[in-house]
């Protein structure tokens, strides 16, 4: 009897602890870059790199941006974009526009290419992967739908979109995922997409070396058609959750390249890691509820302006970044798409005005607002930073912590059940229309539609290149003026290298590219 | 003995039922679920894409008809496939098993040795080393073991380079990385289980020392050492084998935190992840895995007992 009740008592415990973990969440991050030392030219041993989540499956049409890295290194994009932001041949040679008004878009593809199971790639292949991402329904889809895929010739794509789409070079790159092309013969069978790798890269997985959640070893893909751009004879990517444990890992050669983390900077500095870093992230509140639907005063423009007033965003970025994080009133970060320095003085800390403004709307008291926010990235102390200045101008801020990071996501995009909630935006998407403001976009969950903001963005979307960042700028201008958003600060990302390795530099408009990085001199 | 096999086998039987049942309902309570998680990198999934997920992996059914479907495909040895990876449970778990239990057992042989040892010194020489032991013991429970995990990692495997900081090597791959690599998880992890068992084995032996029988042992003029380890020791060890069997299910729940710090691929950092990830086949395969270990040890410590203590389970 005693033994069954020891029992019982571990049968608790063991459960207990699933409990526990079942109710935490998490995110990952990327981040960028400075000087490096010379590439040597030669090939490499091993690299090794960390990463701070395992990716839920090696399917590339179902993962997730932030793991790239996985994708990257057996499946070769169509386009590459290199850490400059600069796009360049992948397994498409050339890419053009036809016509005007950036709907009609011809891919030719890289003649007598071989995926690393011997099928050869081809127009028809091409299709068939944005057919199969398509059914998928993976995280990249909603970008290509109503897209038209079709095979123009053996090596020819022609690709058809419902709008002018200027970006779509950039999301057939390896930093979308979404380019990374899967082998017929992949595709023929997509359930072994999830462990095993069927891609044109310059490595595949290998099933031997590789434990699923916790490292992953890629070869050289013995069919790659850039032998040159093969740079290690391994590469191993372990899984890390500890920052303090990935640090550690650098500090003694066992990994070479690995995400940064605000808090170890400055050990990784003083071990005398390359640090590289660039503004990537901009952590906002989405004032989601535009329309006052849940949340009358978001309605009234002077109420959201109220908000960016009594944010003391320099306060915050001191506090809570510290030199990782500046403050700001746009989503966006100097040199990425649509930042204007002079917006910057739009909104300076100042609870008068704040308050004067909540008394035109007719809020002279204040109000309640439901705030949302989740533990990931520390979004919510910068959430509860910001709720008690809000404070201040006579607001009830009630903060909404959702722990788990799948439910916040589905509460806060998927339901249209807060009216306001906090996020990391990424940089390099964060003007891009369908993401942050047109009707269907993930961070407008309320559906609020702006004619104004919507032919802004048209035009932008058909324009030039050379047009475009005027407009792009003007739709930051309108976005600030008309305050959607309460931007906070813009973060730096980072990325910590061993002096053994080079390549790892970024920009605010690009991640590190894993085809980059090479022994050093 | 047969009633007591039988016994133990209806208490193992419960136990894993208990287990997996709890662990099914307590999932299913948790915030989110394997939908939102399969469904989490879509934008705005549509409702009717939620409920095609959601019948695929059978959770549209009643809780105890999953239960029942989970629990028969086990019993034909189907522990599910990842719900992410695709890949079959009992592949994954059976590939990092060894390591979890490579780490717990030879902390658990270090812990013994190193805290019999001492316990033993300590009950029969007292003194300052029964005062030392006290200090220690209470250091051993006051030090996390996460931040023990840190210093060691930065003072034996940074500064002083002897160790790797991280990483695990496989015993029949090279014993001798194998055994640097696992020196550290296990120092960390036999830090406080040392000064517990150093604690539980004086407190037995002291009160196995002052017993008559010992007294007699001694006024006959046996040699100390004799009656210590031939008759006080084996007297005393019961306890200390329960306290053993205990610590053995306690350090199961450490690979949990100990495998992430020290990014090794064993059960406890796959119950991490499927946990965060609401892989819930993975999760009620670790869970089914922890359980069967928990019998096992139990059976263990139970034939352990009537080894030292041939009266253990005769009823008087």
């Amino acid at each position: 009897m005693r033994s069954m009740r020891r029992s019982m008592r571990m049968a608790l415990a063991v459960a207990a602890a699933f409990v526990v973990l079942s109710a935490c969440g998490g995110t990952a991050v990327t981040g960028s870059g400075a000087g490096q030392p010379k590439p040597s030219g030669k090939i490499g041993e091993v690299l090794t790199l960390a990463q701070p989540a395992a990716p839920k499956t090696l399917d590339p049409t179902k993962e997730t941006t932030s793991d790239r890295f996985y994708a990257a290194l057996a499946y070769q994009p169509l386009i590459v974009q290199n850490s400059a932001g600069d796009l360049q041949p992948g397994l498409a040679l050339s890419w053009r526009y036809v016509g005007t008004g950036n709907t009609t878009f011809v891919l030719a593809l890289r003649p007598d290419v071989k995926f690393s199971d011997g099928s050869a790639l081809s127009a028809q292949g091409v299709v068939d992967h944005f057919s199969y991402l398509m059914k998928a329904a993976g995280p990249q889809a909603p970008m290509f739908t109503g897209y038209e895929f079709a095979a123009t010739g053996p090596l020819e794509v022609t690709v058809r979109s419902p709008k002018p789409d200027p970006d779509l070079a950039k999301h057939l790159s390896q930093n979308f995922v979404a380019g990374d092309i899967v082998s017929p013969i992949g595709l023929s069978d997509p359930s072994k997409l999830g462990g095993a790798t069927f891609g044109a890269g310059p490595y595949q997985i290998d099933p031997a070396q590789t434990v699923a959640g916790s490292q992953y070893t890629y070869v050289p893909n013995p069919n790659y058609y850039d032998k040159a751009a093969v740079h290690w004879k391994k590469v191993v990517v372990k899984v890390m959750l500890d920052p303090q444990s990935t640090l550690a890992a650098m500090q003694t050669g066992q990994v070479n390249l690995s995400l940064g983390d605000q808090g170890t900077v400055p050990a990784a500095k003083r071990a005398g890691l390359t640090v590289t870093s660039a503004p990537q992230l901009v952590v906002a509140v989405t004032l989601a509820d535009r329309e006052g639907k849940l949340a009358k005063p978001l309605a009234d423009v002077r109420v959201r302006q109220a908000l960016n007033y009594a944010t003391d965003r320099a306060s915050i970025a001191k506090a809570l970044y510290a030199d990782s994080g500046a403050p700001t009133v746009q989503v966006s970060v100097p040199g990425a798409t649509g930042y204007d320095a002079a917006l910057e003085h739009t909104y300076p800390y100042d609870v008068a005005k704040a308050k004067d403004l909540l008394s035109q709307a007719g809020y002279p008291n204040g109000f309640t607002l439901d705030l949302s926010t989740t533990t990931g990235g520390g979004l919510n102390l910068a959430t509860q930073a910001v709720a008690q200045q809000w404070e201040k101008a006579g607001l009830t801020v009630k903060v909404n912590e959702i722990t788990n990071a799948s439910a916040y996501r589905t509460t806060v995009l998927g339901e249209a059940k807060a009216p306001a909630f906090t996020a990391n935006f990424s940089v390099p998407i964060a003007t891009e229309g369908s993401y942050l403001y047109l009707p269907n976009a993930l961070y407008n969950p309320f559906r609020t539609v702006d004619p104004a903001l919507q032919s802004l963005y048209d035009q932008s979307a058909a324009a030039s290149p050379e047009a475009k960042a005027g407009l792009d700028r003007q739709i930051m201008a309108y976005l600030v003026q008309q305050a959607w958003f309460v931007p906070i600060v813009s973060q730096n990302l980072y990325y910590y290298a061993s002096k053994n390795i080079t390549g790892t530099t970024t920009t605010p408009t690009s991640y590190v590219s894993i085809y980059e990085v090479q022994p050093a001199v | 003995m047969i009633r007591t096999t039988l016994r133990w086998l209806a208490s193992s039987l419960v136990l894993l039922f208990t287990v997996t049942a709890l662990t099914f309902v307590l999932a299913s309570l948790a915030p989110g679920d394997a939908v939102q998680a399969v469904l989490s990198d879509q934008t705005n999934p549509t409702p009717m894409q939620y409920e095609q997920v959601r019948h695929q992996l059978g959770l549209d059914r009643p809780l105890p008809e999953q239960y029942w479907h989970w629990l028969t495909n086990v019993l034909h040895g189907d522990l599910g496939t990842d719900l992410f990876s695709g890949q079959p449970v009992a592949d994954t778990l059976n590939g990092q098993l060894g390591t979890s239990l490579s780490i717990i057992i030879v902390t658990l042989v270090v812990a013994a040795v190193l805290g019999v040892g001492a316990g033993v010194v300590s009950a029969v020489r007292g003194g300052v080393i029964g005062r030392a032991l006290d200090a220690a013991t209470a250091i051993g429970f006051a030090v996390p073991n996460f931040w023990l995990a840190l210093v060691l990692i930065e003072v034996f495997a940074v500064r002083i380079p002897l160790f790797p900081a991280t990483g695990y090597v496989p015993l029949a791959e090279n014993p001798a990385g194998w055994a640097l690599s696992i020196a550290l998880p296990v120092i960390t992890l036999a830090a406080g289980s040392t000064t517990f068992i150093a604690r539980q084995t004086r407190d037995s032996m002291m009160r196995v020392l002052a017993k008559d029988f010992i007294i007699a042992l001694r006024a006959h003029g046996l040699p100390m050492r004799s009656i210590v380890l031939k008759h006080a020791l084996r007297n005393a060890a019961l306890p200390v084998v329960t306290t053993l069997g205990l610590m053995f299910v306690g350090l199961l729940g450490g690979t949990v935190f100990i495998e992430n710090v020290f990014a090794i691929a064993g059960i406890g950092q796959q119950a991490v992840n499927a946990s965060l990830t609401h892989n819930l086949p993975m999760i009620e395969g670790v869970a089914l895995y922890f359980a069967v270990i928990v019998v096992v040890v139990n059976l263990l410590v139970d034939i352990s007992y009537r080894i030292l203590s041939p009266t253990a389970g005769v009823k008087s």
